[in-house]
């Protein structure tokens, strides 16, 4: 690649956005990579299996994550969001607004002694779905990368009242920094642009109390779950319910939570009915007695191995799929719910006493794509997804800027990757002839 | 300085990191500095407080050129984050990075016994040690680099391989595009309109078409099948026959995007081709203008999700629907039953799409495959739960919905590119999910339904990922790989008895025989596993940085010697 | 007496490394007992390895690699496990078996690493200090270890493991799939027949014998000891020294 030539811009740190950047990478193009979050990893650090081969997520993950990391031809921003953008296909100028994150990144060696000191507990940590408190100061994940800790601004008490400052002295490398202040950094000659900004789950913005969530300490979104049948989760995979630490032997995974409803969202989020299966084996492998008990209205696996997925669930994991429609969620004395649901096969309405109830909820447009989407001047769908071109999903509504993921339309993984690469693919197309 | 190091006297330097408290809270580093420079071939040993700070690098470095030193070891963190900055530090003093080893005293000692002060010195002494022994017989290596043609074959002019073609064209890499058939197209020649947005597929075709022509990258073969590949990644010689004539190419990558076939139905409900057909053949008729009948039923799964073809075929369901809706718009008194197991419209635009269909009259009844439907001359009974009963639905046009299924020819592709197909005979990628357009041996890309069916969108995106995949390659004048890879030394040429068994090992199609009939490892392809030479029947095959002997010196440091 | 093994592991690069520091990153405190060597897949462990560490006295040897599916390598992790199922079978043979294991640990399995570092551990030190011990190694079992290794480098017992997996998973040039017990039971024949003809060149080795003085000094029935002398002879291996009235002795060549 030529020294003048153009450089791209990959807004969102999650798989599509690792993949999208690796391969631009790789072709010899200049990538800046801006991560809202701490790490890059997105919602697949989170996962603890993948389906359909039930590969371990952050080992297949940690590789890419660190390939990106100290690939010569990507910077990496994390905790930054893009503010303005600027100029048109082949030429644009971004603004980016870089948080503090109150460490010193070159010093940092991930030794955590700053946590450990830190007196301000109970903070929420999002990457175990809210499940596990941590300290002030923090790393969202043990193998998170970039390897650095950093300070939740909003909870440290020494960048609210100017007390404590333990961590400070406590950090040998005298990494900790409360002069950092937030910064705008100006990327110019950028060719082309990515929009891999993935997506949120709705009970971020719902409570869903229809369904007992939040409400009932049984009744669990799919998230969550995966965070409790976790190795390296809250409960280090040994699962127990909520609310009285009993092991659950009877699960019941609810399909099209807020999806495929006039009541919710009409869409359909694509990946639940082999999450849910995959979740279920994850709990089957740690307790052969476990009854799974999927109610879903239309089975969906259509991909590569994913029909042959289900079919081992019904044969080897003992997970019953009930084609029905659900009414209610009650729940007993002892907390163990109680679903009234419709079975469409028999057409009877049936009661079913589960331990636990695992809810598969719908995917909805990340947080911020709004004005996101106001920055970049790309339109967004009815769904207030990305607005993508007919036959090319790849394609947004502004010439030169491309996206890829969830973020224009619920997908799984394997699709999120082959995405990513067409996208890389449109802008190197821009980029080379450029 | 290291131009001849294997000649030269060990002089092995040893760098103890403290980590600050984290391993020197817990261990006496300046005593195991002392240690070490006891063991063989030590020529000095220091210890450090941050050995990975500029003030550590500085001392490594200066430590090289002061001591002459030939081997590094730094004992600290672990080599997963730190060994690639190490290794580029003494690549600047001077030394092959490849003479550098790495011992983990903090998160495989320091760290997880920290209760047991004695027993973590003990136990970092012996990882030292073993770290010495190893280091002692590390030898330089080069990167591997090979030239690499910046030209692409694309097998298959459907229209995943067409987009293939047009991107790899547009950034400037001379792409030849083979087809079978006698034109370019695949299954965007039969289909009428294109779900979900009803755009005709000739216009897509066109419009490819035209791209295609415009682009002087491109030179397209139709009437062609490839009839032999040689070589690996960056260097392949390909010969395709058109018509009657051999043609020569040299291409730095191939991509496979050969499509699949429809399933023929056979006899199965009463297939005939006339007032039973497919799908495909349905689209004929639309496209014609041909269709006369007034009560349609199509019947899903057809074939499909059952004992002998598991799978679903993912497509169907939305082709039932778009043709319904064809059908529904062209004359709005037709009668429209669907029979379905699950519909499979997933995502936000197929689900509007199958929403719009149901409100615009076309019935969608449930049948589960445990009841059979019975097709008579012409009604279709199924069973309904909710009425408890069968039901007869009269049809004057049965539409049996088949899955695509992979080519007959794909076995034999698959041997000549020597990558490997599923159960279902569709290609095999490297990985479902992280790689699913690459092949695991590299150089080869797969994309289309080829790999598994998809519809037109999935197609076109899956043919633009395996352009940039392709382009990671062909946009480099050379590729270099790590040398940390397996090779059959000429000294150990005796050795080896020709039995292949390290070919069947290999997961990378790295090892094969040449016109000779000797064993040739493609450095290129090799990632370095060392499967081959822990199977090697005559332990004839030495892997690189990790041979017999550094591994067993390491064994026998740590059994004391 | 507080009895403290000595442990070498042998972890993969990309799994059972990463969990290893995983655990450390995470400060999961597990017994000091084991030294790891690095691999970059578990697919490098070459037989000898294991019984050479056994040799220099360890007391058990643990081989830890990724998940099946996870094998960073594809395959490798599948190869490690039929080379250590025989080294395993070879083993029992001298009561090793339970010295050494294979076990499965992903890059986020941090907490299951320094559990399984903790139960090999215990399990370890239940068995005792190995009757190699680098100080004091029992001669008799060091000969049969001797054996052990020899018979593991074979041509054919490497050939047959190296094989494994390409005769029972994919069909041959005739379209025929060889089911797994089959292979199994052949394998574990000639396991034990490579076995015992290593202790025969062994003991051989010291001074030529006959099969009856063979039978007897090896436990091991003079007509299969005889059809081994037989096989070893058509390998070039041994042959006639002399023939004492009736009864040949063989002589290692």
């Amino acid at each position: 690649m030529e020294e003048n030539s153009k450089n791209a811009l990959v807004i969102g740190g999650g798989i599509a956005g690792i993949q999208a950047a690796l391969d631009l990478a790789d072709i010899g193009i200049k990538v800046h990579l801006v991560e809202k979050k701490p790490c890059i990893g997105g919602k697949m650090a989170q996962l603890d299996k993948t389906f359909p081969t039930l590969d371990c997520s952050i080992c297949i993950l940690a590789p890419k994550l660190s390939e990106c990391y100290r690939h010569r031809n990507i910077t990496l921003y994390t905790l930054s969001e893009v503010q303005k953008v600027n100029g048109s296909n082949g030429n644009f100028s971004v603004e980016i607004l870089k948080h503090a994150r109150y460490v010193k990144e070159e010093e940092c060696t991930n030794c955590g002694d700053c946590a450990r000191i830190c007196p301000v507990r109970g903070v929420s940590n999002y990457f175990d779905a809210d499940l596990m408190t941590q300290a002030a100061v923090y790393i969202p994940f043990p193998s998170a990368v970039p390897p650095v800790y950093l300070v939740d601004r909003e909870m440290c008490v020494y960048l609210k009242y100017k007390i404590c400052g333990l961590c400070y002295e406590a950090c040998e490398r005298k990494a900790m920094d409360f002069t950092q202040k937030d910064e705008i950094i100006t990327l110019d000659n950028i060719g082309s642009i990515i929009v891999a900004t993935g997506y949120n789950l709705i009970e971020d913005i719902d409570p869903l109390k229809k369904y007992g969530y939040k409400r009932y300490k049984n009744v669990v979104t799919a998230l969550e779950f995966e965070r409790l049948i976790s190795a390296s989760g809250p409960q280090e995979g040994h699962l127990k319910r909520l609310s009285d630490g009993k092991e659950p032997t009877k699960i019941a995974f609810l399909q099209c939570i807020g999806s495929r409803t006039d009541r919710g969202q009409k869409y359909c989020s694509s990946i639940c009915c082999m999450y849910s299966t995959k979740e279920a084996m994850i709990a089957h492998e740690h307790n052969n007695e476990l009854e799974s008990y999927v109610f879903y209205i239309d089975m969906r696996a259509g991909g590569k191995g994913f029909q042959q997925f289900i079919n081992r669930g019904k044969n080897e994991y003992n997970i019953k799929y009930i084609k029905s429609k659900i009414a209610e969620i009650k729940i007993d004395d002892e907390e163990n719910p109680i679903i009234i649901y419709d079975e469409v096969n028999t057409s009877e309405i049936k009661q079913l006493k589960v331990d636990l109830v695992v809810l598969a909820t719908c995917i909805i447009p990340p947080e911020g794509i709004d004005s996101l989407a106001n920055v970049l001047g790309i339109e967004l769908n009815e769904y207030n997804f990305i607005k993508t071109k007919p036959f090319y999903p790849m394609e947004t509504s502004k010439e030169g800027i491309f996206t890829c993921g969830c973020v224009h339309e619920p997908m799984d993984i394997p699709r999120s990757v082959a995405e990513a690469s067409s996208a890389a693919a449109k802008v190197a197309e821009i980029i080379k002839e450029g | 300085m290291s131009e001849n190091v294997e000649e030269e006297p060990i002089r092995i330097g040893t760098f103890i990191c403290h980590c600050g408290s984290n391993i020197g809270g817990l261990i006496d580093c300046e005593k195991l500095a002392e240690y070490a420079s006891t063991l063989p071939n030590v020529a000095y040993s220091e210890h450090n407080l941050y050995t990975c700070s500029e003030t550590g690098l500085a001392a490594i470095r200066k430590a090289v050129e002061e001591q002459n030193l030939n081997r590094v070891i730094v004992a600290s963190c672990t080599p997963r984050t730190h060994e690639p900055l190490f290794r580029d530090c003494i690549q600047e003093a001077g030394l092959n990075p490849y003479l550098f080893n790495f011992v983990n005293i903090r998160d495989q000692c320091t760290w997880v016994h920290m209760k047991y002060p004695e027993e973590a010195y003990e136990k970092a002494k012996d990882l030292v040690r073993m770290g010495v022994a190893k280091a002692a017989r590390l030898e330089s290596l080069d990167k591997i680099i090979v030239n690499v043609n910046p030209s692409a074959l694309v097998i298959g002019g459907g229209v995943s391989g067409m987009n293939t073609a047009i991107s790899l064209g547009k950034q400037g890499f001379k792409t030849y595009l083979i087809e079978k058939e006698d034109e370019l197209g695949g299954r965007l020649k039969n289909l009428y309109k294109l779900f979900p947005y009803d755009q005709e597929a000739s216009l897509l075709l066109d419009e490819l078409k035209s791209k295609i022509e415009k682009n002087q990258n491109l030179t397209v073969y139709t009437s062609s099948k490839v009839k032999f590949i040689e070589g690996f990644i960056g260097n392949y010689e390909v010969e395709i026959e058109q018509n009657d004539n051999i043609i020569n190419l040299n291409v730095g990558a191939i991509i496979v995007a050969v499509g699949a076939s429809l399933f023929n139905p056979f006899d199965l409900f009463r297939y005939d081709g006339k007032t039973r057909i497919t799908q495909l053949e349905l689209e004929e008729l639309l496209k014609n203008n041909k269709l006369k009948a007034n009560n349609i039923v199509m019947i899903q799964c057809v074939g499909a999700r059952n004992e002998e073809r598991v799978y679903c075929s993912s497509v169907c369901c939305m082709t039932a629907l778009k043709n319904a809706l064809i059908i529904k718009e062209k004359n709005p008194n037709a009668q429209l039953t669907i029979l379905f197991r699950d519909l499979y419209t997933p995502g936000t635009i197929y689900e509007e799409y199958y929403r719009n269909a149901r409100e615009q009259g076309i019935l969608f009844i449930k049948y589960s495959p445990e009841q059979e439907l019975l097709v008579e001359e012409d009604t279709v009974k199924v069973f309904n739960e909710y009425l408890g009963e069968e039901i007869t639905i009269p049809y004057d046009l049965l539409v049996l919905s088949t899955p695509l299924v992979a080519n007959d020819d794909n076995k034999s592709l698959a041997q000549l590119l020597k990558v490997p197909l599923e159960e279902n005979k569709f290609f095999l990628e490297a990985h479902v999910k992280l790689r699913p357009i690459d092949f695991a041996t590299d150089g080869v890309y797969l994309c289309g339904s080829a790999k598994w069916p998809v519809d037109i969108t999935e197609s076109i995106t899956q043919g633009l990922a395996a352009a940039s995949r392709a382009s990671t390659i062909l946009s480099h004048e050379t590729i270099e790989v790590e040398g940390a890879t397996s090779f059959l030394p000429e000294y150990n040429r005796n050795l080896c008895s020709g039995c292949e068994v390290c070919i069947t090992v290999c997961p990378f199609k790295a090892i094969s025989k040449n016109e000779a009939d000797e064993i040739e490892i493609r450095q290129v392809l090799c990632k370095g596993c060392g499967v081959c030479g822990a199977t090697c029947t005559n332990q004839a095959i030495v892997i690189r940085h990790f041979t017999d002997e550094q591994i067993l010196s390491e064994i026998y440091a740590f059994g004391g010697k | 007496m507080n009895f403290e093994p000595n442990i070498l592991g042998f972890l993969c690069n990309w799994c059972s490394y990463a969990g290893a520091d995983l655990a450390g990153v995470s400060r999961m405190q597990y017994p000091t007992n084991i030294k790891v060597i690095r691999v970059m897949c578990s697919g490098r462990i070459d037989p000898k390895f294991i019984f050479q560490a056994l040799q220099v006295g360890a007391d058990g040897v643990i081989v830890m690699g990724c998940h099946p599916g996870d094998c960073h390598y594809l395959e490798g992790n599948y190869e490690a496990e039929n080379k250590f199922n025989m080294v395993q079978k070879l083993l029992k043979f001298i009561n090793f078996n339970n010295r050494v294991r294979l076990e499965w640990v992903s890059a986020s399995e941090g907490a299951r690493f320094a559990a399984v570092v903790e139960d090999f551990t215990n399990q370890i030190k239940q068995l005792g200090p190995s009757p190699l011990r680098r100080d004091n190694p029992d001669n008799n079992v060091l000969e049969k270890m001797k054996a052990i290794e020899a018979a593991a480098a074979t041509n054919r017992l490497r050939a047959l493991v190296g094989k494994q997996r390409n005769i029972t998973e994919q069909e041959n040039k005739y379209g025929e799939k060889i089911p797994e017990e089959q292979f199994i039971e052949l394998m574990d024949q000639a396991i034990k027949d490579e076995y015992e003809r290593n202790r025969i060149l062994l003991a051989l080795e010291k001074e030529s014998k006959s099969v009856k003085n063979l039978a007897a000094e090896l436990k091991i029935d003079p007509s299969v000891v005889l059809e081994h002398m037989l096989i070893l002879k058509a390998r070039i291996q041994v042959d006639f020294q002399e023939i004492i009235g009736n009864t040949p002795i063989f002589m290692r060549l």
